[in-house]
């Protein structure tokens, strides 16, 4: 359902009344995740519940488009223009090593001191034995394709 | 190096540099590492002027440091700019100072300082250090080196202790990058450290403690004589189970009859009483007294009183001496004063 309805707006794809309960339960519970009460929480966590929510949704559109081909390319499309999925995520996991990227800033190598991407892009196994590592932008605990 | 900003009066004598002047203990066990640089990034914990910031992290496991203090301020003593130990010996500035008897007081008032700096600043372009630390007197020397670290203490860098595991309440588990160990009962006074304090060398709880120290280990290292002669026992710690009685009436006998020997396994230690003062030999009655040390002589007199014949028995007097050794010994006899009767042995 498109975020904001008008007299003009044009009825949605065929197929939009299956997974209109699943994104609408994402978008509830993304509401629940920006009125979260901070406290309690580091600065950097804050925001966590917000990527992962994220991620979750445009995995599911993903899905349903390029790996289970349950959805049209009008719906696809649809679901992009009115937000319900990252576009530019999903072109990341087209790719290949992307395959399980955590969010777009984890990769944004410009944002860090040395030039690198994020801890969580790094294999398993070229980390230190049993390091747990969490990610300061998403909280992200390993995103490497390898994993 | 510290550059004049010509154009702009307000930005005189901020520094802009390309190195950090640290100790090797803050940089790490890794010699291949990474540092980041930010110019004028803070001011300086002791002149309060704009300096280059240097942050990196010394090793795996360990906190992030910083530079502190501006290098102007870490040349004027010598100093690291991170943990502002002194370069050389890794000891406190106190200490340093104090064992080297050398004085200078910063100023600490704004103005005083401001011209104390650009003064000094001078002298440090011309190349010429503030302090020539390696003139000093070498007794000194020796005694910082010896209370100095052989190996760098890198255990310094780890991380701090979580506060929050403390309190038993750290949420972050093993993703904590603090340390989750109890914080061990330390003395008040150590906790109470400050970069200025420690900079210009006055109550530094840590140099009092190690000044302390070395006052101690100076009055007890060598075992005197007490100046109670009554007092004929010597009184032994860290006893093992299987020394007996018999194995320290053997050991000691050779210094003295010995009156008894008290033993206590339970509490690893043993008294032993001599019978001084009164030792009879073949019925005589000797007097013993503290005897006065007599000064070493050089070689050459050693092996003339008598020792001679063994030496050459051993198998060390047969060895080559080593290059240097040779010198040592004395060739001619007017080359030993001892020998000439010239100087008091």
């Amino acid at each position: 359902m498109p975020k904001i309805k008008t007299s003009r707006t044009r009825q949605p794809p065929e197929g939009w009344d299956d997974i209109e309960p699943t994104l609408e339960d994402f978008a509830q519970k993304m509401r629940e995740a920006e009125n979260d009460p901070h406290e309690g929480k580091r600065k950097t966590e804050a925001l966590w519940p917000i990527f992962r929510l994220h991620h979750q949704r445009s995995r599911y559109v993903y899905e349903l488009y390029y790996k289970r081909k349950a959805i049209s390319r009008e719906l696809y499309d649809y679901c992009l223009k009115q937000g319900f999925a990252d576009g530019n995520l999903i072109a990341k996991w087209k790719r290949g090593g992307y395959e399980k990227l955590c969010c777009l800033r984890c990769i944004q190598s410009k944002d860090t001191n040395f030039g690198t991407a994020c801890i969580c892009r790094v294999p398993k196994n070229k980390l230190e034995e049993d390091r747990v590592v969490e990610c300061v932008h998403c909280g992200c605990r390993g995103c490497s394709s390898g994993d | 190096m510290t550059t004049m900003n010509k154009s702009d009066p307000n930005k005189q004598g901020w520094e802009q540099s390309d190195f950090p002047i640290v100790c090797e203990t803050c940089l790490g066990e890794n010699p291949y590492m990474r540092m980041t640089r930010q110019g004028y990034g803070r001011e300086c914990k002791i002149c309060t002027r704009p300096f280059t910031i240097f942050r990196w992290q010394p090793g795996k496991n360990m906190r992030y440091k910083k530079t502190e203090i501006c290098q102007s301020c870490a040349k004027l003593k010598n100093a690291c700019q991170t943990c502002m130990l002194d370069l050389e010996f890794g000891l406190p500035v106190q200490v340093r100072d104090r064992i080297l008897n050398v004085s200078e007081d910063v100023p600490q008032s704004d103005v005083n300082r401001e011209y104390f700096m650009q003064n000094a600043e001078k002298r440090l372009e011309n190349g010429e250090s503030y302090h020539d630390y390696s003139r000093a007197d070498s007794a000194a020397r020796e005694t910082l080196k010896r209370m100095a670290r052989k190996q760098p203490y890198y255990a310094r860098n780890r991380a701090q202790l979580c506060s929050f595991f403390a309190k038993g309440e750290c949420t972050r588990g093993d993703t904590c990058p603090y340390r989750h160990e109890m914080p061990k009962t330390e003395d008040e006074e150590l906790a109470k450290q400050n970069f200025k304090d420690r900079y210009y060398g006055n109550n530094d709880p840590v140099a009092n403690r190690m000044l302390n120290r070395l006052g101690e280990k100076n009055a007890t290292s060598s075992l005197q004589p007490p100046a109670d002669p009554t007092v004929t026992t010597l009184f032994l710690v860290g006893v093992t189970p299987d020394i007996s009685q018999a194995d320290l009436r053997q050991h000691f006998y050779v210094f003295g009859e010995i009156d008894s020997v008290v033993l206590s396994h339970a509490k690893k230690c043993a008294f032993v009483n001599f019978s001084f003062g009164r030792l009879t030999i073949k019925d005589a009655l000797l007097k013993v007294a503290w005897g006065r040390p007599r000064k070493q002589g050089p070689q050459s007199e050693l092996k003339q009183s008598g020792g001679g014949k063994d030496n050459q028995g051993s198998p060390v007097a047969q060895m080559p001496l080593p290059p240097g050794a040779a010198n040592a010994k004395a060739s001619y006899t007017s080359q030993d004063p001892t020998l000439l009767g010239s100087s008091r042995s």
